[in-house]
């Protein structure tokens, strides 16, 4: 299964990004394989408009079922619905490493979208 | 540091000179960033200096490269903006009505069509009147406000808030509920709305405040011109007690509003003790919020 983080940087010891559809990039790992990799988000972070959906989108398109960040609004948490995802909120600003952590430890609340 | 946007729905109600009021107490403890970069008039009362700009660039507008262009007319076809004339023998692209979408750009045989970064407007940096760091935006003519340009005059008052150890920003946020509005939830930690008491302005007040919940923030609200309509402030106040939304003060319809705007002058730089009074509780008030 895929996980995404909203994050600022490609390595665990980078923070998180609080915003989701204009986020840096998305933190992904693969809980299968144990393997993380990133995807930069700057194509959405610079949509005049629609960046929630379209990242949204992005996401989906990669395979990710979880997305972990602060929260998402009204019209991405419809795409990410549609697609299957559930949204861990509340992340905060901290590193990629400890917003996993909190996830695991079940700190984190589903947002019902 | 807290991040508090002032929103307000509806336009006209007052935000912009409660806003602008708050700042100037607040002075060198807040940054201040105006999204409402529709209308962006917050300037006008912080006399800036130390102005530093920055361009823009949002949204592309497609250009035709005569060189290639065979005439195939493939682009007007598929244009769904109608933003493609045929004049004078030679395809001509309306910049007006061009949307960016890029489609031309794709399915020109030719690949004579290149998409152009626009340049829509401007940002700056500067330092208010008041002695607070601010940060606001001026957009080109038919340019629109975008969730993009609120998104940036925020990270850039966030920036200088988090390297100046300055424990507040304010953000005079923009109205209505659409894409700048939903950028500038993000990352607030309270929604102040400032209202009106008519029927228009709580139609606005309600959508704003689904967001509101949906975003999970806590919100105060202001009923500016209370007396207007003592009935809808009433049914205003009704509604944000069912929704808990603090309303920490109404304020009657006033000549000092437009007095003060006509001299430049913010609220608390009036003679008016009465409303610099208003202003100080409803700063106290954000100030001391946990």
């Amino acid at each position: 299964m895929k996980i995404a983080i909203s994050a600022t940087g490609d390595n665990w010891q980078d923070f998180t990004d609080t915003r989701f559809g204009r986020a840096k990039g998305f933190f992904i790992i693969d809980t299968d394989t144990a393997e993380t990799s990133y995807i930069d988000n700057a194509s959405n972070l610079e949509a005049a408009h629609g960046a929630g959906t379209s990242t949204s989108q992005a996401l989906i398109s990669k395979g990710v079922e979880i997305v972990i960040t602060e929260t998402v609004g009204p019209k991405a948490g419809e795409v990410l619905k549609s697609g299957g995802v559930k949204v861990f909120e509340g992340a905060g600003k901290v590193t990629l490493k400890e917003a996993y952590e909190n996830y695991k430890k079940g700190l984190l609340k589903e947002q019902e979208l | 540091m807290k991040e508090i946007v002032i929103m307000s729905g509806k336009g006209g109600t007052g935000k912009t000179t409660i806003t602008a009021a708050i700042g100037a107490l607040a002075k060198e403890k807040a940054v201040v960033a105006d999204c409402d970069v529709d209308a962006a008039n917050l300037h006008l009362l912080f006399s800036p200096k130390n102005t530093e700009a920055h361009e823009f660039v949002s949204g592309k507008t497609a250009v035709i490269n005569y060189d290639k262009c065979t005439d195939c007319g493939v682009c007007r076809q598929k244009c769904r903006f109608d933003a493609i004339d045929f004049i004078n023998g030679k395809y001509v692209i309306d910049e007006v009505a061009c949307e960016g979408c890029s489609v031309c750009h794709y399915l020109c045989p030719e690949k004579a069509i290149d998409m152009r970064d626009n340049t829509a407007g401007k940002w700056f940096i500067s330092d208010s009147r008041f002695g607070s760091r601010f940060v606001h935006a001026k957009l080109g003519i038919g340019q629109e406000n975008s969730g993009k340009l609120v998104g940036k005059v925020k990270a850039v008052a966030k920036e200088i808030a988090e390297k100046e150890k300055i424990p507040f920003i304010i953000v005079d946020g923009p109205p209505g509920i659409g894409c700048p509005v939903i950028s500038a939830f993000s990352g607030a930690t309270h929604i102040l709305i400032v209202t009106e008491a008519s029927e228009s302005g709580f139609h606005d007040l309600k959508r704003l405040v689904e967001l509101v919940e949906y975003f999970k923030v806590t919100a105060s609200c202001i009923i500016n011109k209370c007396d207007l309509n003592n009935e809808a402030s009433g049914r205003i106040e009704k509604f944000c007690n069912n929704h808990n939304i603090n309303v920490i003060n109404k304020i009657k319809y006033q000549k000092v509003f437009y007095e003060t705007l006509q001299q430049g002058k913010t609220l608390v730089e009036s003679d008016d003790n009465n409303i610099k009074e208003k202003i100080e509780e409803i700063w106290n008030y954000l100030k001391n919020m946990e």
